[in-house]
């Protein structure tokens, strides 16, 4: 159609060639006319051509669709392990209380370990910690509370140090004890402080964790290096979960480190690194964490 | 241990439910694990903590619930108590030679004895406790160790020769065969209880079966004494034989209460009619325990347990605990009584007045005073970064053993530290490499059909190093499985030594390492030509590649690559430098040249590119490969590498001409190690 009214050999492009071979007087009114039929022929054909083009743009559209319920394509996600996460949001609480992390090895000396804090020599406290020797003097740490003796050497009080990592102990592997876990243990000594301050900083520690309602229990224990010595529970959920062990550090250990128990005071706490996620999502098996099933760290991995 | 309520009763008129009492002695530190039943009595499942072996009787658990509830406490004093020797000296004599690991030993005797069942109340109180009865006078002995605390033994006194106790350590090469009928060999630091010439009785642990009370018993020793605990518990140590006897020895026995168990044990056989008992009492004790005063001053007990308490609820809490506490100057004066050998200090004072009190009363307060600035430990800080950059690579993080067994994926230039009293073989040993650990999560996931594995870790690993241990940081990773993950329309090849490079690469730019030399290792636990360490100048920063065929043999993994790496972390970041300054972006346009050359196998890719680099001078902003191809057309044994030039200058728009004439420069230099333009 286009071709046959408006191409080079059109009938309307004819037709305005032949104007000039009219008289003079005729050519406006018949070049006027062919103009407006010319324009409305354009128009009718712009009209076509879009019509034509959005049908074929429809039609290759509908051609292109794909089925949306296949399933999607995978994509390579890193994650990194729960513990990893957990032992983040523990520091980030902790931080915030203004503990200053600090390092330590696991492969330890007896003397920290141990006789730096306030074990006496073969003491039933110790069966609880079996350990794995290395030699006479050297140990795997079985409590990151061995960073106490370290940190106590070089510093001068106040301070606040906070160590999380890898501990181990010669036990028998079961859904709730394995030779290998992790800790974290926090310290502080200053001025006047007293049980009512590590209840203080258990509580906001652990609201941190676990939510604003949560509230702190105190039950006394025994540890060597605490006096008083206290298991601590959190009430979460409708129930008291104990989560680690706590109290004031021994006068014999700030002595033993030049620091005078009558000028300064200080407490510890510490907990298992696993026993978090364990409570969050319900895990049942502290096993699962060194296994590293790729569906259990793709399901609680971030 | 096991504490039926019905017998706790006999010394303390408790009357709270189970539940209620077990709730509150929980919460004052005698942790009740669990309430049981024995023929429908309530029997309460304490665990005692090794602090208090007061606690480790029934007249302990008794004292701390008259403490807890304020009740009186009824002890089962002995009505006959024995000063003297009396006539038992007739029937025995005892001689220690060791006091220092036996610092007081008594006996009594008693005579016509009639061995029979005991009674059947005081046999349900043993079961309920969780003992088997045996006999009359044997159950004496254990009734009395569960009530006071105090273990006894009974010898039969007729098969002592001499009717002589001799407590010392045993000699070279003597033996014993223990009640249990197993023949033990003692060594020179055990303590035993001996006859005039050879060992009757391991001290404190368990008696001899040549003098064990039989039914043709007639005359019977009772023993009771006070041990070294260190010494009592290396030696069950030693014979592995830990006993209701050792496991309380261990834990301080009452020095004061020695003669009144014996007492007492006399006092029950007579009234059971199982024998009479001599008159006196047999009593070495060279240097008696003496009472200790622990002061308490009342601001210090406030300071430590954050709470305002009066100096006479702190009597009071003391007081029920059956301590003589006495405010004198100001100062609380505590008599601390022999069973509670854990009273040394103030602060022990200071426990047992929160606790009686109830730690649920003291409040909750932040400490104040210095203002501290928390922070990440420096090990956290290098960690962090390696973590989140193998994410960034799509890889999973695992945490695995440091423990395991050696095996062929260790690292051969780094000697095992060794675990000494390893229970098995699959913890004798500290990883000395990330890489075995690694394998086995990657061969633990190949059994479960997992089959794209991309995992890493930065964790510790520990050799030997000058004669030390070693214990250092190291960011493993272990891969096998896709380039990408397969979907239900497309397969990609699989990973290969250049996705491991790939990895490798991203590692180094997050530490901010521009510049690393990639060299053939030569550990044989990788493939001899797919495997690289890596170099930053001089320093060796770890070693990848694909690991050996061999060793996936050994670990069953057919017909699949794995690839695995290693870095030092410490040595990484020692070669970091600044990363980010800042470039403008630039302000002119580039020009590209495409370029292919044609080089022999042997022409290493990194030479090439150097020596384009080289020749295209500081006008060469990039040279990139974009393909590697053999075959037709090319000769055998070369290649064909295809170079994306990029040039720019900081200044001006560079020229055709000018860039030609670069180009020409590479070209020719190309050709000066053998590399010629692809006609």
């Amino acid at each position: 159609m286009e071709t046959r009214y408006l191409g080079r050999k059109g009938l309307v492009t004819e037709l305005l060639r032949a104007l000039p071979t009219l008289p003079p007087e005729q050519r406006p009114r018949f070049g006027q006319l062919l103009n407006t039929v010319k324009a409305q022929l354009q128009q009718q054909v712009e009209q076509r051509r879009l019509e034509l083009g959005q049908r074929e743009r429809e039609e290759r559209l509908r051609a292109e669709r794909v089925d949306i319920t296949l399933p999607p394509r995978p994509l390579r996600v890193g994650l990194k392990h729960p513990l990893t996460q957990t032992m983040e949001r523990v520091r980030a609480a902790l931080i915030g209380l203004g503990f200053e992390f600090v390092d330590s090895p696991e492969l330890d000396d007896y003397r920290y370990n141990f006789a730096a804090l306030n074990y006496p020599d073969d003491h039933p406290a110790m069966d609880e910690q079996m350990s794995f020797y290395i030699s006479d003097t050297r140990l795997l740490r079985t409590q990151t509370t061995s960073v106490q003796g370290r940190v106590m050497e070089k510093r001068k009080p106040p301070f606040r140090i906070a160590v999380i990592g890898r501990c181990f102990r010669n036990e028998t592997v079961d859904a709730t004890h394995h030779h290998t876990f992790h800790q974290v243990d926090a310290f502080i000594v200053d001025k006047g402080i007293s049980m009512a301050d590590l209840k203080g900083v258990l509580a906001a520690f652990a609201r941190q964790m676990f939510g604003e309602d949560v509230q702190v229990r105190f039950r006394p224990d025994f540890f060597p290096f605490v006096e008083p010595g206290v298991d601590y529970a959190i009430y979460w959920q409708g129930g008291w979960l104990e989560l680690g062990g706590a109290g004031l550090i021994h006068p014999n250990i700030l002595r033993a480190h030049s620091i005078d128990p009558e000028q300064w005071t200080g407490f510890a706490f510490g907990l298992g690194i696993e026993r978090i996620p364990m409570i969050q999502y319900q895990i049942d098996d502290l096993r699962l964490f060194l296994e590293n099933d790729l569906r259990f760290l793709q399901r609680y991995g971030a | 241990m096991r504490v039926p309520i019905e017998w706790l009763k006999e010394y303390v008129p408790v009357q709270a439910e189970p539940e209620e009492l077990a709730h509150r002695l929980t919460m004052a530190g005698l942790e009740v694990e669990a309430i049981e039943h024995d023929e429908g009595e309530p029997v309460l499942n304490v665990k005692v903590t090794p602090n208090r072996g007061d606690c480790l009787s029934m007249v302990g658990v008794a004292r701390e619930v008259a403490a807890l509830y304020g009740l009186p406490l009824h002890h089962p004093m002995p009505s006959a108590r024995s000063t003297e020797p009396g006539d038992a000296v007739r029937y025995a004599t005892v001689e220690i030679i060791d006091d220092d690991l036996c610092p007081r030993y008594a006996a009594r005797v008693v005579r016509q004895v009639h061995i029979a069942p005991s009674p059947d109340w005081m046999q349900k109180r043993l079961i309920a406790a969780g003992m088997r009865p045996i006999n009359n006078v044997v159950d004496v002995t254990n009734y009395v160790m569960l009530e006071l605390g105090q273990p006894l033994h009974a010898f039969d006194l007729d098969l002592l020769p001499n009717r002589h106790i001799v407590v010392r350590r045993a000699k070279p090469g003597e033996k014993i065969v223990t009640l249990d009928g197993v023949e033990r060999a003692l060594q020179p630091e055990m303590l035993m209880i001996c006859d005039a010439t050879h060992p009757v009785a391991v001290a404190g642990v368990m008696g001899g079966a040549e003098t064990e009370v039989t039914p043709n018993t007639r005359n019977v020793l009772l023993e009771s004494a006070h041990f070294n605990p260190t010494s009592i518990r290396r030696t069950a140590r030693r014979l592995q034989l830990s006993t209701e006897a050792s496991y309380r020895f261990e834990r301080v026995v009452d020095p004061g209460g020695v003669v009144c168990a014996l007492d007492r044990a006399c006092e029950l056989l007579e009234q059971i009619g199982a024998g009479e008992p001599v008159p006196g009492v047999v009593d070495v004790y060279p240097r008696p325990a003496r009472e200790r005063v622990v002061t308490l001053r009342p601001d210090r007990c406030n300071l430590l347990l954050g709470m305002d308490l009066d100096t006479h609820t702190m009597t009071d809490c003391l007081r029920r605990l059956q301590l003589n506490a006495e405010l004198r100057d100001g100062v609380i004066h505590v008599t601390v009584p022999t069973f509670r050998p854990d009273l040394n200090i103030e602060e022990d004072l200071a426990e047992e007045v929160g606790r009686v009190y109830g730690y649920e009363n003291i409040p909750e307060r932040l400490p104040f005073g210095h203002t501290h600035r928390g922070s990440d430990s420096p090990d956290t800080r290098l960690i962090r970064p390696l973590q989140e950059a193998f994410v960034r690579a799509g890889l999973i993080e695992v945490h695995t053993h440091t423990l395991r067994a050696p095996g062929p994926l260790d690292d051969p230039t780094r000697p095992l530290v060794r675990v000494r009293n390893a229970a098995s073989e699959e913890l004798s040993s500290l990883r000395n490499s990330l890489i075995p650990s690694l394998m086995d999560v990657v061969v633990h996931n190949l059994a479960r059909r997992q089959t794209e594995i991309f995992l890493f870790e930065v964790g510790k690993v520990f050799t030997v190093l000058n004669g030390d241990y070693d214990e250092r940081l190291k960011a493993g990773f272990a891969v096998t499985g896709s380039v990408f993950p397969p979907g239900w329309d497309a397969r990609y090849p699989a990973a290969d030594f250049f996705t491991a490079k790939g990895i490798v690469h991203i590692l180094l730019e997050t530490v901010g390492i521009e510049e690393a030399q990639y060299v053939s290792a030569s550990d044989p636990r990788f493939h001899p030509g797919r495997s690289a360490k890596v170099l930053v100048g001089e320093r060796e920063v770890g070693v990848f590649g694909e690991l050996h065929p061999h060793i996936l043999e050994q670990l069953d993994i057919t017909r699949r690559t794995v690839l695995a790496g290693e870095f030092d972390v410490y040595t990484l970041w020692s070669l970091a430098t600044q990363r980010v300054r800042y470039v403008p972006l630039p302000k002119y346009p580039a020009v590209l040249r495409d370029l292919a050359v044609v080089a022999a196998e042997e022409v290493p890719y990194q030479q090439v590119e150097q020596t384009a680099r080289q020749a295209g001078g500081t006008l060469l902003e990039s040279v990139r490969l974009f393909d590697v191809y053999r075959g037709e057309r090319i000769p055998e044994g070369t290649r064909s590498l295809a170079l994306s030039l990029t040039f720019r200058s900081p200044e001006r728009t560079l020229t055709d001409e000018e860039v030609d004439g670069i180009v020409q420069q590479i070209v020719q230099a190309l050709e000066g190690i053998g590399a010629r333009l692809r006609a």
